[in-house]
């Protein structure tokens, strides 16, 4: 493997700017056995750049802060081996895309959490803490669907992928439209109704054109598109019977 | 020096389950307070709440009692613990975790028959840990990040607080002098009552496994307040964290417990299994047996590759292990190393801070209007912490202090002026590095982590705690003399490692000397020169302070308020 040779070194296009622009500047970074394209960045920051701004927190794919464009699409760098993304010995790394920049690869995600919080992602339940946990059957089929979109970490890898984001800025986005697919299977929630219409409306789920590459590039395996198809289903059904 | 200045009523730094559980609190005691959060990074994104694996240790099953999972956090805790924590502990998480689930809407695992989930986990009597797949930390801290963006709260992200700032009349807090890292403006946040919860974090070790943003500035900041520092001494090290050599941040994180326990082999460099020469059990001997076995190992220099060890789990049947083991067979995959078919590189890591500031049950500490909570905070644990109680601390806990605070506030009509001239003194200390060049920081920082894994690590003996102090003391003359670069201060991530690695480097120093003067082998706290445990009817646990400017390290007698040792809550069976 090309990391095993001590004198190979990674060609590395990476982007330098703000808000106002930027441009891709060139590093030379010695290529190891063991490397991420985070390892890339953090070398570069520490050996050649110390100015370079970029985000991490947790290392192992947990917290969803140090998402970059790798060579064109949105990976989380901590978990992407160098090994499997650089093309002859050559990586470019960006900032995601559809958000605005804050400097270098730091993105600004706070437009990704207002989406979140105006889709009503916040759970409300009608018990409290002096009351019994419910009692929720892991075969109930409401049970496996909120199950297989739970364990999402936020990382803005999809919103990034979203080509109606692209092209509507005010479009709510795979990722708060996944955490609503969630609680509308969680009946413990008694909000389930007037969540499904607030996301029927302006920014909802019928600007998804199912392109899905949310799920495609979803590092964690959720399927946020096959939830925004159940979103639009459930929704449907609603206007039938009346609810929304 | 411009300073933008604010005013809030309870002021939150760290956003972890401590941080976000204490303002969630703090708002339903009194909707109208106006609450602040201060967080490194992003809101919920950083520190370890997230990186939670294992689960949440609660005694809500059939058959189990408060009084055993107590038992338990004492015995694990090897006496040392204050019992009156350690009650609250276990008697609250009851009511925490009805509240994540009913309140929050953190989705826990399920028995078939509906009822939640509990699993075993080490060194309990009970199965008693709740958990969401082995991602139960990604459920609890999106959850309460969810709820915590409704409140409308102020949230100060990417905002790194330099110092806590008392009150000019002496009457105790005033606020925090803090830097919003992206514009690298400097910011004086003034309230009645101020919550530390920043999250501990050996990661001062070679090899470590908390968030990169970790580097104990909570604990450093406390001690320049002339707080006393309990336990310090006591650093968890979890004994297989993924070795893949220099220059990676993959180096160090965490390989679950449950490998072991489902049959993992671990090999030496030579290829053989040594775990029974060290312990019956072998393998599935508890984590600081194996830590140490392993670092004997490696000291005997039967090391792989890069200097630790093997686990092998191809003798179980690769498709078994790749079911069993789907996320760590998948980190794996995505760092290079094959888990299921193959051998990766393991060594002993960091993993958690016993120690912290002295608090007691309402998370006060002795500065009127500053509290602490979570990792920051000492006593809970003890000489060693029990899997699933980490996250249980933070989330009671940081529920206790938001409470208190609100109460609190609610009596205080305003809050205190600041003490300028310790404002004025953290802002100039703060740009201490700028201005000079010299060393990089990171092969410092490099450095540090090698003298704490070599001399105040898995096993120590007073030879080398005295070498270690004395590298460290080198070590923070270099880094004073080193700096970074002319003053440029918005994003300027290699300022920042500079002022890790002195709350770093100042911690470290703590850590030794509450290592040199506990003369017996507790829990994580290993002595070769004094390998038994001392007597347990006459325990004391240490506490270091700053007095003008030097350390003092003493003993204070651990008082058994609830149960003494030879006595149980538990009826014989």
């Amino acid at each position: 493997m090309a990391g095993d040779d001590k004198d190979a070194t990674l060609s590395v296009g990476v982007w330098r700017g703000d808000a106002d622009g930027g441009e891709y500047v060139e590093y030379s970074v010695p290529h190891r056995a063991s490397q991420t394209v985070l390892d890339v960045v953090t070398w570069i920051q520490r050996n050649i750049a110390p100015d370079l701004a970029y985000r991490f927190a947790c290392r192992v794919g947990m917290c969803g802060s140090c998402a970059m464009t790798v060579n064109g699409r949105p990976r989380w760098t901590c978990r992407t081996h160098v090994d499997k993304v650089a093309r002859n010995g050559r990586l470019t790394i960006a900032p995601l895309d559809n958000l605005p920049v804050v400097r270098d690869l730091a993105a600004d995600m706070a437009p990704f959490f207002e989406k979140w919080k105006r889709a009503n992602g916040a759970f409300q339940g009608g018990e409290t803490r002096d009351d019994p946990i419910a009692e929720v059957r892991p075969d109930e089929p409401e049970r496996k669907e909120a199950d297989a979109a739970i364990e999402c970490i936020n990382c803005g890898i999809c919103y990034a992928a979203c080509d109606s984001v692209r092209w509507n800025p005010d479009y709510l986005g795979p990722a708060a439209l996944n955490r609503v697919w969630a609680l509308h299977n969680d009946r413990r929630d008694v909000a389930r109704d007037d969540r499904l219409a607030a996301i029927g409306g302006e920014g909802g789920c019928h600007l998804c054109h199912s392109q899905a590459g949310c799920t495609a590039h979803c590092p964690q395996g959720l399927d946020p598109s096959g939830g925004i198809a159940g979103l639009k289903r459930a929704l449907f059904r609603a206007a039938l019977k009346g609810t929304v | 020096m411009h300073l933008h200045r604010s005013e809030t009523d309870i002021l939150i730094i760290g956003s972890g389950g401590a941080g976000l559980m204490a303002a969630l609190h703090a708002a339903q005691s009194c909707p109208t307070l106006d609450i602040t959060v201060a967080v490194k990074g992003l809101l919920g994104k950083c520190g370890c709440t997230r990186m939670v694996q294992g689960g949440y240790n609660v005694a809500l099953s059939p058959g189990d009692s408060v009084e055993r999972h107590f038992m338990d956090t004492i015995n694990g805790g090897k006496w040392i613990p204050n019992q009156d924590l350690a009650w609250t502990l276990c008697e609250t998480a009851v009511t925490r975790v009805r509240e994540l689930e009913n309140e929050l809407g953190c989705f826990f695992d399920r028995n078939p028959d509906g009822s939640l989930h509990h699993k075993a986990f080490a060194g309990q009597t009970f199965d008693r840990t709740v958990h969401k797949g082995d991602l139960t930390g990604i459920e609890i801290i999106s959850r309460l990040m969810e709820q915590a963006l409704t409140l409308g709260l102020k949230a100060l992200e990417e905002h790194r607080v330099l110092g806590l700032i008392p009150a000019a009349d002496g009457s105790g807090i005033s606020g925090a002098l803090m830097v919003d890292v992206r514009t690298g403006d400097f910011r004086f946040v003034k309230a009645k009552a101020v919550l530390l919860a920043t999250g501990g974090g050996p990661t001062m070790y070679r090899y470590h496994t908390p968030s990169g943003d970790k580097t104990m500035d909570g604990l450093a900041m406390a001690l320049r307040l002339g707080l006393d520092l309990r336990d310090m001494e006591m650093v968890q090290f979890h004994p297989t964290g993924l070795l893949a050599g220099p220059d990676t941040r993959m180096t160090g994180t965490v390989l679950e417990e449950g490998l072991r326990g489902a049959g993992g082999h671990l090999l030496n460099g030579e290829g053989e299994r040594f775990m029974e020469n060290y312990d019956p059990k072998a393998e599935r001997a508890t984590r600081d047996v194996v830590s140490r076995s392993i670092f004997s190992e490696m000291r005997a220099g039967r090391t792989t590759p890069n200097g630790g060890v093997h686990v092998s789990m191809s003798h179980l049947g690769p498709e078994h292990v790749r079911k069993t083991f789907k996320g760590m067979v998948e980190r794996c995959r995505d760092c290079g190393f094959d888990l299921a078919g193959g051998l990766v590189e393991v060594v002993p890591t960091a993993h958690y801070f016993m120690g912290g500031v002295v608090v007691d049950t309402d998370c006060r500490t002795a500065i009127p209007g500053l509290f602490v909570a979570g990792e920051d905070a000492g006593g809970v644990h003890g000489a060693n912490r029990l899997g699933g109680n980490g996250v249980a601390n933070s989330t009671v806990y940081g529920g206790i202090a938001g409470e208190r605070m609100a109460a609190l506030c609610e009596t205080m009509p305003f809050a205190a002026d600041p003490d300028e001239t310790v404002i004025e003194a953290e802002l100039a200390r703060a740009r201490e590095p700028f201005g000079r060049s010299g060393a990089n920081v990171g092969d410092l920082r490099d450095r540090l982590m090698d003298n704490m894994w070599d001399d105040v690590g898995v096993m120590r003996d007073a030879d080398r705690l005295a070498r270690g102090v004395a590298s460290l003391d080198a070590l923070g003359e270099e880094l004073m003399a080193t700096g970074a670069g002319p003053e440029k201060r918005a994003f300027n991530l290699t300022w920042h490692d500079w002022l890790n690695l002195r709350s770093l480097v100042e911690i470290s120093q703590v850590i030794a000397r509450a290592a040199q003067i506990r003369e017996d082998s507790r829990g994580a706290h290993y002595r070769e020169d004094f390998p038994e445990t001392g007597d347990l009817e006459t325990s004391t646990f240490t506490v270091v302070r700053e007095v003008d400017g030097k350390l003092e390290a003493r003993h204070d007698p651990v008082v058994f308020s609830i149960v003494s040792p030879g006595e149980s809550l538990i009826e014989a069976a």
